[in-house]
């Protein structure tokens, strides 16, 4: 028993991983709120308070197998979230999950992962930088005990603590049936606010974050809807880079380029959405020759209004 | 009595003279052979023997031995059976002795004193007539081939009988003249690139690369069109001049895959091995070594379609051809070299289905992506210059009637900027922009204070290393060598950035 003892606290030790009981002074206040908190949480970087009442934490969630339209808006979201002030939480799973963390930290905000397995198992594997960039300047949430592999039956459980911690959720993409909904559905539980990302009509990535809209989930498109819905205009404005929607004179970085362009550069960009296309039908567009086209791309991606997902394949920047 | 005769064997894709020697003198009645002979030459003593007594001439029973030199040389091959007859009938006195200094003799025997055909004439005749030899007696069937080269007196012999006749001077057998001249025309092929519609990207990348013989990978999804215009390519490349021509022939003689017509091969080879080939049928091999595909697409093209699928270690030995433009091979007894200046066209598929980027057809996992991409090898994607995403065509475009231009058009703007490049490096031993290295691009690119700045941001933003920065110094010099211009300028500074071969892409 010793033994068996002994060999846990070692992980614990090397991997700096803390346990905090529910009792625990430090355990998150927002936790302990719900019908079913975990009895304890075992936590890798650092918690320092960040969770607490006061703090703002939006949750941004997602199918796995993201669109590129998908990509950039929980991108986008969370790198503007976190700018204005906002903890980012997620779930650190492919796709839309690790769009938000990177987001995160892109802007240098706070942002907290919350694993569906043993804190010191990493999955998915491919997201092992991520998983130690966190580490270091947010902090790694598990309820399970060490080792614990990812069973698909912990993820719906580890949702309710994602809606727990933050104040509202935000779907940026999810199927018809997808986890993110699951999480969803704890956050109305939890009496927490329900954002979704629009999309197409026919789009089944975002037939489910449709279908939040239709059952009266907010509309998001920006950060600035998320921001007015949960912290009113007084304290919008004083946040970081935001754009007060009733002055016009202050337009966002994006418009403010837009005014740089030249024609061809403002043709080709109302060609461009965050729907990848190809340079052949960029070209066939713009009517300037292959030489000329290429040369365009080149330099609106150097002004960082476009860029490529793919080799040939543009997007607009947001 | 003594004598001697000229042959020539092969050796790698050159010939390597052969003395056969034959002396006659009163012993026990044997036919002795000497000289690190292989099988094949040690059974010539039979053929020679019957051969002799079936076109009439009795060899006496007499100590026979015939020596072939240089000794430490190993003889292979059956072109040796007419030069040991004549050297026989000459020790015999039946042919006089007369200057045979400068006429190499080829040709292999029947029973009957027939001379059948010898692979691999003209690399032999090829260098006898380096070697100032400018008269040869040939099998009848081989006199085509050996008659390309210009100012070599060709005889070619049909029997046994015909070669001692024109020894001896007794008959009037004509040199044979080859009428097939170098034409300076156009070839037509089969394949035009106005039947590829749409691409422009595509096109224009392959524009590129021909003019400056940059490899070439393309990613795209299947029925894209990767093939189609890879089977193209030859037909907006430059003619092969004729000394290239002659280098193709000669590898395609060795080989024994000449036409029959004898004329010279004009077309740039354009060789497509499927993937499931060996290591020693890509760069050459066998017991005595013969050229593989590298070596056959020598001038030309090497089109590897489906990369992925081919086996690891066959892409590898690719790699020292790549560099060296050449091939070595080792045996116990020799090591032959062949050429294999080729341009490396490969394509593949960018995922397992087949469809990625289009999120919505493809069904890989990200991880897929990156085994499948990851299993061709850095090394060798360093090798090559550009990357072209190719997307397939909508349907709109595959039935639109729409101008496309053709390959001879194409052609004319490659021409021109060959011609520049030639010019420029006469006297560096190189052809092509491609093959520039550290210290000629340090001679011949130089870029201006805005080109410089902006390669510069580029390093740092694409995370280029320094062989890629190089790879894309040598584009850009090709794109203003199509432009005609003089300095690279910002513009093809630019398309070179595009096409860029990124080496893999970075999902984030």
């Amino acid at each position: 028993m010793d033994s068996v003892c002994n060999e846990e606290l070692e992980k614990l030790n090397k991997g700096n991983i803390r346990i905090i009981n529910r009792d625990d002074e430090d355990f998150p206040q927002k936790l302990k709120e719900i019908h079913n908190p975990p009895k304890r949480l075992y936590i890798r970087g650092n918690l320092d308070g960040s969770i607490n009442l006061n703090n703002k934490n939006i949750a941004i969630v997602g199918s796995r197998n993201m669109s590129t339209y998908g990509k950039e808006m929980a991108r986008k979201l969370a790198r503007d979230l976190s700018k204005a002030g906002v903890n980012i939480i997620s779930g650190l799973a492919k796709g839309i999950d690790s769009q938000a963390h990177k987001g995160a930290l892109e802007a240098g905000g706070y942002t907290v992962g919350v694993l569906g397995c043993g804190i010191n198992v990493t999955y998915p594997r491919e997201n092992i930088d991520l998983y130690t960039e966190i580490d270091k300047k947010g902090c790694i949430i598990s309820e399970y005990g060490l080792d614990v592999k990812s069973f698909p039956g912990n993820f719906p459980m580890r949702n309710r603590i994602i809606s727990a911690l933050s104040d509202g959720v935000i779907v940026v993409e999810a199927k018809r049936k997808s986890g993110s909904l699951i999480t969803a559905e704890y956050a109305l539980e939890q009496g927490k606010q329900v954002y979704a990302v629009p999309g197409r009509a026919y789009d089944s990535n975002s037939e489910g974050t449709n279908n939040l809209l239709k059952m009266g989930a907010l509309c998001v498109t920006s950060a600035d809807d998320v921001l007015w819905d949960l912290m009113g205009g007084e304290m919008c404005r004083n946040a970081n880079n935001f754009i007060d929607k009733e002055d016009d004179s202050k337009k966002d970085d994006l418009l403010n380029n837009r005014g740089d362009m030249n024609d061809i550069e403002k043709m080709i960009y109302d060609f461009l959405d965050l729907e990848p296309k190809y340079i052949d039908d960029i070209i066939q567009k713009s009517g300037i020759g292959i030489t000329n086209t290429i040369s365009t791309l080149y330099i609106m991606e150097e002004k960082n209004i476009i860029k490529q997902p793919v080799k040939g394949y543009y997007i607009i920047s947001i | 009595m003594y004598s001697k005769v000229l042959c020539c064997a092969v050796y790698g894709i050159d010939g390597i003279a052969v003395n056969v020697e034959a002396d006659i003198h009163d012993g026990l009645p044997t036919f002795t052979m000497v000289g690190y002979l292989s099988s094949s030459v040690k059974e010539a003593g039979e053929r020679v023997r019957t051969a002799l007594k079936n076109s009439g001439y009795y060899l006496p029973p007499k100590r026979i031995t015939i020596n072939l030199s240089p000794a430490d040389l190993k003889k292979d091959g059956s072109g040796f059976d007419l030069p040991i007859s004549i050297a026989v009938l000459m020790s015999l006195g039946i042919v006089p002795e007369v200057d045979m200094e400068n006429t190499v003799i080829i040709g292999e025997l029947s029973l009957n004193g027939r001379v059948n055909s010898v692979p691999g004439i003209l690399p032999m005749i090829h260098y006898c007539y380096k070697k100032g030899i400018n008269c040869c007696v040939v099998p009848k069937v081989n006199q085509e081939e050996a008659g390309l080269i210009q100012g070599m007196k060709v005889i070619g012999v049909e029997t046994l009988q015909e070669a001692v006749d024109y020894i001896q001077g007794m008959s009037d057998v004509s040199p044979y003249i080859n009428t097939n001249k170098f034409i300076d025309e156009d070839i037509c092929y089969n394949v035009d690139f106005s039947e590829i519609k749409g691409q422009q990207v595509l096109k224009r990348g392959m524009e590129i690369a021909a003019a400056g013989f940059h490899n070439v990978l393309m990613t795209g999804a299947a029925g894209a069109g990767k093939s189609m215009i890879a089977k193209r390519l030859p037909t907006i490349m430059p003619r092969l001049t004729f000394e290239e021509s002659i280098e193709v022939t000669k590898i395609y003689s060795i080989n024994g895959m000449l036409p029959d017509s004898g004329a010279l091969i004009y077309e740039r080879p354009f060789r497509s091995p499927h993937h499931t080939i060996s290591n020693y049928a890509l760069i050459g091999g066998g017991r005595v070594p013969k050229p593989g595909e590298v070596s056959l697409a020598h001038n030309g093209v090497l089109f590897l379609d489906e990369i992925p699928e081919f086996n690891k270690n066959v892409l590898e030995v690719m790699r020292q051809p790549l560099e060296d433009r050449k091939i070595t091979i080792s045996r116990v007894n020799a090591s032959y070299v062949f050429p294999a200046d080729f341009m490396l066209v490969a394509a593949m598929n960018p995922c397992p289905c087949g469809f990625y980027p289009n999120m919505k057809k493809c069904s890989c996992s990200s991880i897929q992506i990156k085994r499948y991409q990851g299993r061709v090898s850095g090394p060798l994607l360093d090798r090559i210059d550009m990357n072209i995403e190719v997307k397939p065509i909508e349907y709109d475009e595959l039935f639109s009637n729409g101008f496309e231009e053709n390959s001879m058009s194409i052609r004319e703007r490659v021409e021109a900027a060959i011609k520049i490049q030639r010019k420029r490096y006469k006297e560096d031993g190189i052809n092509f922009n491609s093959q520039l290295d550290g210290k000629l691009i340090k001679k011949y690119i130089h870029l201006g204070e805005k080109e410089e700045k902006m390669l510069e941001k580029s390093f740092k933003t694409m995370e280029l290393s320094a062989r890629g920065t190089h790879r894309i110094l040598k584009l850009s010099r090709t794109i203003a060598d199509l432009d005609g211009s003089k300095e690279i300028g910002e513009k093809h500074l630019m398309e070179a950035l595009f096409y860029r071969n990124g080496i893999k892409n970075k999902e984030n």
